[in-house]
């Protein structure tokens, strides 16, 4: 049986590709209807069957030619939003993590009911706010709004994860006589990496997705994200669903590239991880 | 080498240092959140109407808004689809989440890839999935029904969004949908940071995977168990577009949760002071759930 | 404290200054308008609810010819439907809001009401001529604060090959209808669809049927109503209707009338450019059936009015006003009918538009006739509209009879 181990090692890992493909399959098929739907003609996304059988592609043209500085948009401000949020979160976590601070766990607690409050009431008085600062119609008001989301998020999530790091290997660092700064930057972030992209890829999501702060904001057309950008198509009184499903797929195009970079960073760090 | 005079300022200094990497996050969530609050707080006491956006005149009416809210016979209603639709959802995206990060925990080919692509439902703008999903679930040519009429499971097809106790549960479920990659991300990141030499240990030992699952990995996972249970409670109880555009809200309220209830008082009742009530009962309900969450999470860490 | 104390601790006091400061500044959210230059206005900003491409592009191009004659340029903006008034009632908490503002009709009172809109006669519009339902809809304790271009109502769509297969004509009374649409249903496709949802949009398309019979929003528990009702459960019983109908926009109405999946639909006729896109579909308009012969059809008002809201300058209130009138005037409003199939609100313009327009006569003489839905409630219009959303929700699903459906209905409207 030469060899034996390491094959049925190799059927085995096929036999969890398969699986994994099915569970995907099932998982994404409504994301495979939107596709679908996005190739029919216009007006006809009803009558659709199971698989386009005379693709049109005139949604996709639609969508390209309209939406293409939506997407810079999306990106710019969902980019700053994760950037913002981790600026803000990784140090706060680390210092309620393990500085032992008094009332930690009141801030803690406190972040948390910062996720109860429903974005609508956030957004409405952040309106009014903006409005007398200026910053309403910028990109910039839109990171620090989304940014809502992803600051709690972040804490929550890092924090959770710095308090698994072993207080030893902080104190060695402090004993070499690094700063708390020195320490953060050289010792805890990259022992963090794994929570920092986890709440990165998460703040990039939830800024992604966001319509609720991108009407309530804005004013003019001139900065505009993708989502609201699709309600060109979804009209008081006509919908054009192909076009509709097309910027969907088209927008989910480059964070499905972000996600599966990000991804692939999370991995290397488990396999160094593992020899720790 | 510090003078005596220096010793108090680097005692106060190492004092101070350790709030200013909190400081900004705190001042940035105060200011965002806080006042938010503090506004509707007062909303839910006055009499608050259209007009009172421009005028700003709107008369102090104490508890009134909650005593109508809660007296309303909707109340009890909607707070029950509320407890049925977050417990649903919640315990839904949970165990399939964590099912789905088990196994992408294992290494196989393409893993990595697959696993990526399991967020792609998250990308997609909400008003997007859940229209696409409205269509699915037609009860006349949705495509879930076709499938269960060919596969002869259900010959007449499941009123899937026209049903009134059937409609609670499709909600429930493309509430799972939108929840899974959330869940599976955070709990196999947390699967990621259990070191593997201890199921190599407990293998040696003679453990098979249901104890070492139970030995191993549930107690160590217990963090990040904690923030996707404590996060899926808190983000599922305020769900309002999936509702508002798969069934908004009906048929016959049977899909009215306080949120949404909340968001129609407010915008298409203009009874702002009541939708505002309404929106703090929420945020009350949530805390109650995650102080009794929490609690128990701290009396089960200890145990 | 201590002296050495003082650079962190001015640090910090200086960070939760700015706290303050900025928590005083979203505080004291309006007050101060733009500053005002009285002089010369060269632009103006518009709002509304066209947020479709091809609507928005005419809309846009409309605004601008009316500001070219007022000597201005109009930055228009459109937002989805359901969003507009929630951003104009924060628009109105910062004084914000735009120079022209459009509102669907029966929102009108109830922005007018709060005082955020200025009356027309301030800037000597004329207002004579126009059919009196979109006045009265636009009007607001005896003053005139909005006015529509083109206004609508809605119809009986039907599918001309599916009538002449199953040979059935044109249903005229309720009876027609129901036995029309059984005979339309076959496997696959259903009779008619109405949209019953969850939200007002079904209040809108029931009143028809309840007003024709002699139903009265203000009395909810009439026989009258109920046989309104009941007419809609009767078609789901009957199976000629698909129970889909509660979760059914107009939107959707068209996408299943257009898909051949329905003979029949009530919709309006703003779906009519898209439905001649489709080259196969051949379809007809009717005045939707009443109960019995000799009922006079009473079909709700549908249709957007503009308005020039508050605001500091006089001046910009004043070319404002000059677009506004320059979009009711009888050209431009022609010319928005003829693009968007709807009738022009000025009852001449109306007539002429008919003899140019003959497939769209009947949409005019019904539109003559249209009642305002604010008419008799005004600002308590909401509620009812979705008390009666809710008695329909119940009657469709069997939870209560279209009769204790009502009655309910009444309870809430007049409860709260």
């Amino acid at each position: 049986m030469r060899g034996g181990p390491v094959r049925r090692g190799r059927r085995r890992g096929l036999l969890a590709t398969v699986v994994g493909t099915v569970l995907l399959a099932v998982m994404l098929f409504p994301v495979y209807w939107m596709v679908n739907a996005s190739l029919q003609p216009t007006g006809t996304t009803l009558r659709a069957g199971w698989f386009p059988s005379h693709p049109d592609f005139s949604g996709y043209a639609t969508a390209l030619r309209d939406q293409g500085p939506n997407l810079v948009t999306s990106l710019v401000v969902a980019l700053g939003s994760v950037a913002f949020s981790l600026g803000l979160a990784a140090p706060a976590s680390y210092a309620l993590a393990r500085f032992s601070l008094r009332g930690t766990s009141l801030v803690l607690f406190g972040v948390l009911i910062t996720q109860m409050v429903p974005g609508i009431v956030v957004a409405n008085a952040l309106y009014s706010a903006y409005n007398d600062l200026g910053l309403l119609n910028s990109r910039l008001g839109l990171v620090l709004a989304d940014s809502t989301a992803g600051v709690p998020f972040a804490v929550i999530i890092l924090h959770s994860f710095m308090r698994g790091i072993p207080r030893e290997i902080i104190e060695a660092a402090r004993m070499d006589g690094a700063g708390r700064l020195r320490t953060f930057r050289a010792v805890v972030l990259p022992l963090s990496r794994n929570a920092l992209i986890t709440a990165a890829l998460f703040t990039f999501l939830f800024t992604w997705s966001d319509f609720l702060f991108g009407l309530t904001l804005t004013t003019t057309e001139a900065v505009r994200p993708l989502t609201l950008g699709l309600y060109e198509y979804l009209g008081a009184h006509t919908t054009q669903w192909n076009a509709v499903m097309a910027t969907a797929v088209l927008a989910a195009v480059p964070a499905a590239v972000l996600l599966v970079v990000a991804q692939r960073f999370l991995t290397a760090d488990a396999t160094s991880g593992a020899l720790r | 080498m510090t003078g005596p005079s220096a010793a108090p300022r680097t005692r106060l200094r190492e004092l101070l240092a350790p709030w200013l990497f909190v400081v900004p996050a705190a001042v940035y969530l105060l200011l965002f959140f806080g006042y938010p609050i503090v506004k509707n707080l007062g909303m839910s006491f006055q009499q608050y109407t259209t007009a009172t956006f421009y005028t700003g005149a709107a008369p102090f009416v104490g508890l009134r808004n909650y005593a109508e809210i809660l007296s309303s016979g909707l109340f009890s209603r909607a707070l029950l689809t509320t407890v049925l639709f977050t417990a649903g959802s919640v315990a839904g995206q949970f165990v399939l989440g964590l099912a789905l990060a088990l196994f992408f925990r294992r290494s196989f080919p393409l893993g990595g890839l697959l696993r990526s692509l399991l967020l792609l439902p998250w990308l997609l703008p909400l008003v997007v999935s859940a229209t696409t999903w409205k269509w699915m679930l037609d009860a006349d040519d949705g495509v879930v029904n076709n499938a269960l009429r060919a596969l002869h499971l259900v010959p007449s097809g499941i009123p899937w969004l026209t049903g009134t106790s059937q409609a609670l549960v499709s909600v429930t479920l493309v509430n799972i949908w939108v929840g899974i990659p959330f869940n599976t991300a955070i709990l196999y990141s947390g699967l990621r940071n259990i070191p593997a030499q201890l199921y190599e240990a407990a293998e040696l030992d003679g453990a098979g995977p249901v104890a070492s699952f139970r030995h191993i990995t549930w107690p160590l996972l217990r963090p990040a168990v904690s923030v996707v249970l404590v996060l899926g409670v808190v983000y599922t109880l305020k769900v309002l577009d999936i509702i508002l555009v798969v069934t908004g809200g009906g048929p016959a309220d049977a899909t009215q949760t306080l949120a949404t209830r909340s968001y129609e008082l407010s915008f298409q009742r203009f009874e702002f002071g009541r939708g505002a009530a309404m929106g703090n009962v929420l945020i009350v309900l949530s805390l109650v759930l995650a102080l009794v969450f929490l609690r128990a999470d701290r009396r089960a860490a200890h145990a | 404290m201590n002296s050495s104390a003082r650079p962190s601790a001015r640090r910090i006091t200086t960070l939760l200054g700015t706290v303050a400061l900025a928590l005083a500044a979203t505080g004291c959210g309006g007050g101060t308008g733009a500053a005002s230059a009285p002089d010369k206005v060269t632009s103006l900003t518009a709002l509304d609810y066209y947020t479709d491409a091809t609507e928005h592009a005419q809309w846009s191009k409309r605004l601008t010819d009316c500001g070219r004659t007022a000597g201005v340029k109009v930055e228009h903006t459109s937002v989805p439907a359901p969003s507009l008034l929630p951003k104009v009632l924060r628009q109105a908490s910062s004084r914000t809001l735009p120079d022209l503002l459009m509102l669907d009709n029966p929102d009108l009172q109830q922005i007018a009401s709060t005082g955020a809109l200025t009356p027309l006669d301030r800037y000597r519009i004329d207002t004579t001529g126009f059919a009196e339902g979109i006045l009265s809809a636009g009007t607001y304790r005896g003053k005139v604060y909005g006015l529509a271009p083109t206004v609508n109502t809605i119809a009986l769509f039907y599918n001309k090959d599916m009538l002449a297969e199953a040979g059935v004509a044109v249903p005229r009374t309720w009876g027609e209808l129901k036995s029309a649409a059984a005979r339309l249903t076959r496997q696959g496709r259903y009779g008619i669809a109405v949209s019953a949802n969850a939200t007002p949009e079904s209040t809108w398309q029931l009143l028809p049927f309840l007003w024709s019979n002699g139903g009265d929003e203000k009395h909810l528990d009439t026989p009258q109503a109920a046989q309104a009702l009941r007419l809609w459960t009767d078609l789901v019983k009957s199976g000629s209707m698909s129970k889909s109908a509660l979760n059914w926009t107009q939107a959707d109405l068209h996408d299943q009338f257009a898909a051949g999946k329905t003979a029949l639909m009530v919709n309006g006729p703003w779906r009519i450019p898209a439905l001649n896109k489709d080259r196969d579909l051949h379809w007809g308009v009717a005045p939707l059936p009443v109960r019995q012969k000799g009922q006079r059809l009473v079909t709700p008002l549908g249709g957007e009015v503009w308005t020039v809201p508050q605001n500091s300058s006089p001046s910009r209130q004043e070319k404002a006003a000059q677009v506004l009138a320059c979009l009711n005037g009888p050209t431009t409003m022609l010319a928005s009918a003829k693009e968007h199939f709807t009738v022009p609100s000025r009852t001449a313009v109306a007539a002429r538009y008919a003899e140019q327009v003959p497939s769209m006569s009947g949409f005019v003489t019904s539109v003559e006739r249209a009642r305002s839905r604010t008419v008799e409630l005004g600002v308590k219009w909401p509620g009812t509209a979705t008390a009666i959303s809710t008695a329909i929700q119940s009657a469709l699903t069997g939870e209560q009879t279209p009769q204790e459906a009502l009655r309910r209905a009444q309870r809430t409207a007049t409860g709260s």
